[in-house]
C-alpha cells in the first residue's frame, strides 16, 4: 500500500541545526539533530518540548530564516518541492509571498506606518485593490478587538498586547498554504486568545497546514491535530 | 514512517521574469596597487532590492561606483538589459554617450548627500522636471504636473515648488532628490547611504517612503549602507563585504539572523539593541 502523499506540503528530512560561534572559539551549539517528519494540508502539528529544545530554530529553518546544518526541508510550492535552505533567495521570497507565512509574537515594522496600512500591506503585495484590502484589513482589526480610533496610528506607541494583535491581523488577513506560528497567543488576554485559536482553526479547516509552538496547554489541545515531540532530539543535551 | 524519494523538479522561474536586469561577473577595481573591490559577482532581477553592507573601506562604494558607471572596473563584466530587444549590453565597454543616455533614462543615482544630486540653484520643481525635459518632454504644463505629482509622493508641500532646495531641511532635500531620480521611471536605482546624515526620525520616514515607492513602482535597486536596520527594512538580498570581497550573501533576514561568516557574526552582534 503506497503512502498517500498527495496532500503533503512540508517534508523535513534528517534535519540538524548547529550554531557555530566563530568569535567565541568556534563554540558549537546544537539545537537539534536528525529530525524527520512531514505535514499535510489541513493538519495542525504542534511542536512540543521544553524551552531550549530547538522548536523556534526549527520553525525559522522552515521559513528560510535560518539555514540547516545538515538535512533539508522541502516545501510544496507552485506544484513542485522547493529545497528551502538551498534555493535562490528569489525563490525563497516567492515561497514566502505565496506559500508560507511566519507569525511571531513580535511586530517588526517601520515606525511611522499606520496600523491599517500595516495590515493592508500583505494584500497589496499580492495585487489586491485598495478598497478590498482596506475592507478586509478593517474587518480583521475589528475581529481582534482593536478599536477603530487606533487604525490611523502607527503601533509604535501601542501596548505590547495591542502590537501583538496588529501582527496577528497582518498575518491572518491572507492565509497561506503553510502557516508557521511561534507562540502567537503568548501574553494575550483570554478573549483575544480565543479569537486567535479560532483564526488558526479556521485556517486549518480551509486547508492550510499549521506548524506551531503553543505553550498554553488549553490552546495546544484545541489547535493541534498532532504533536511532534522535540524533547530528546538533541543528542548532546544532558 | 517511510519517505519516497523527493521529486527533484525544483522550480525555476518565480515571478515570470525571463532574465536578470543586471549581471555582474568578477568585477574587480584596483586603485594603483590598492584593491577597491575584488571578484564580485551577482544578478539583480526586476523589482529586486539588493543591499551591500560592510564597514568603511570594505569596497562597497567602489563597487557601487563601478556598477553605476562612475568608475571603470580594472576587470570583470557588468551586463545590463536595456530592454530595447538587444539583450544584455556590456556597460563597461559602452561608448560614453550611450552610457550617459542609459544613466539618464534607465538608471537613477541617489547620493548620500542630497547636494550632490540636486541643482541647488534652481527651484524644487525645476529639479524634478529636469530629467523629463532631458528625455524630450517639451510641454511646460506636463512637466509642472509631474513635478507636483512627485512632490505629493515624496510628501513635500506643493506650495514649495518654486523654492530652491537650499532653503529645505536635510530630510526634504533627500526626498526631493528621490523625486528627481524617480520621475523618469528608471528601472534600476543606485542608492549610496540614502539615510546617512539624517536624524533618526527623519530616517524612519524616508525609509518608509522608499519602501512604498519600491513596492508601487517595481523599480530594482542597489542600496549601499552601513546601517543594518536600513538593510533589513529595505532590501530583499544582502551582500556582506570585507576587504573588497563579498564574504557572505543571501536572503537579507537569513544573513542578519543566522550569519555564517565570522565577519558577519561580528557585524550583527555589534549592533546595539534598539
Amino acid at each position: 500500500m503506497a503512502d498517500d502523499t498527495s496532500g503533503e506540503i512540508v517534508r523535513v528530512e534528517q534535519l540538524s541545526k548547529t550554531f557555530v560561534l566563530h568569535n567565541q572559539g568556534s563554540a558549537e551549539l546544537t539545537a537539534f539533530a536528525e529530525i524527520s517528519f512531514s505535514v499535510h494540508a489541513g493538519e495542525a502539528v504542534v511542536l512540543h518540548g521544553p524551552s531550549g529544545s530547538g522548536k523556534s530554530s526549527l520553525l525559522r529553518i522552515l521559513y528560510g530564516n535560518y539555514l540547516p546544518s545538515a538535512g533539508r526541508v522541502l516545501i510544496k510550492h507552485r506544484g513542485a518541492f522547493v529545497d528551502i535552505g538551498a534555493c535562490d533567495p528569489r525563490v525563497t521570497l516567492d515561497v514566502r509571498r505565496n506559500t508560507i507565512n511566519f507569525v511571531s509574537q513580535f511586530l517588526r515594522v517601520i515606525p511611522r506606518v499606520a496600523t491599517r496600512d500595516i495590515v493592508m500591506d500583505p494584500l497589496l503585495r499580492r495585487g489586491a485593490a485598495v478598497p478590498e484590502a482596506r475592507a478586509r484589513a478593517e474587518a480583521m482589526l475589528e475581529r481582534l478587538n482593536l478599536p477603530a480610533r487606533l487604525w490611523d496610528l502607527p503601533p509604535a506607541t501601542f501596548s505590547g498586547g495591542e502590537q501583538q494583535r496588529v501582527n496577528i491581523a497582518r498575518s491572518f488577513v491572507h492565509i497561506s498554504p503553510v502557516m508557521l506560528l511561534d507562540e502567537p497567543t503568548a501574553a494575550l488576554d483570554e478573549a483575544n486568545r480565543a479569537v486567535v485559536v479560532e483564526l488558526v482553526s479556521e485556517a486549518r479547516r480551509n486547508g492550510a497546514a499549521i506548524i506551531g509552538i503553543f505553550h498554553d496547554d488549553e490552546v495546544r489541545k484545541t489547535v493541534a491535530t498532532r504533536l511532534f515531540d522535540m524533547a530528546g532530539r538533541n543528542p548532546l543535551a544532558a | 514512517m517511510t519517505y519516497q524519494a523527493p521529486q527533484e523538479d525544483l522550480y525555476a522561474v518565480p515571478g515570470g521574469e525571463a532574465s536578470p536586469l543586471l549581471i555582474a561577473r568578477n568585477v574587480t577595481k584596483y586603485y594603483g596597487a590598492m584593491p577597491g573591490c575584488l571578484d564580485v559577482g551577482f544578478d539583480i532581477w526586476p523589482g529586486e532590492i539588493l543591499g551591500i553592507v560592510g564597514e568603511s573601506g570594505s569596497g562597497k562604494s567602489t563597487l557601487l561606483g563601478c556598477l553605476s558607471g562612475r568608475f571603470v572596473p580594472t576587470s570583470g563584466e557588468i551586463l545590463f538589459d536595456r530592454a530595447d530587444g538587444g539583450g544584455l549590453t556590456d556597460i563597461v565597454n559602452l561608448p560614453e554617450p550611450a552610457r550617459r543616455r542609459l544613466m539618464r533614462t534607465a538608471w537613477g543615482l541617489v547620493h548620500q548627500n542630497p547636494r550632490d544630486g540636486l541643482r541647488m540653484g534652481i527651484s524644487a520643481g525645476g529639479n524634478i522636471g529636469e530629467r523629463l525635459m532631458a528625455a524630450g518632454e517639451r510641454s511646460y504644463g506636463r512637466v509642472r504636473g509631474a513635478a507636483e505629482d512627485w512632490m505629493d509622493r515624496v510628501e513635500i508641500n506643493r506650495s514649495r515648488i518654486d523654492d530652491r532646495p537650499s532653503v529645505f531641511s536635510g530630510g526634504m532635500q533627500q526626498r526631493l532628490q528621490i523625486a528627481r531620480v524617480m520621475v523618469s521611471e528608471p528601472r534600476l536605482v543606485f542608492m549610496d547611504e540614502p539615510t546617512g546624515g539624517l536624524d533618526v526620525s527623519v530616517q524612519a520616514r524616508l525609509l518608509d517612503l522608499l519602501r512604498v515607492l519600491v513596492r508601487d513602482t517595481g523599480v530594482a535597486a542597489v542600496v549601499v549602507t552601513h546601517d543594518l536596520a536600513v538593510a533589513r527594512h529595505l532590501t530583499d538580498r544582502l551582500m556582506v563585504m570585507k576587504g573588497g570581497r563579498v564574504v557572505e550573501a543571501g536572503l537579507t533576514d537569513q544573513v542578519l539572523d543566522d550569519p555564517q561568516h565570522p565577519y558577519t557574526q561580528i557585524l550583527t552582534s555589534a549592533v546595539l539593541m534598539a
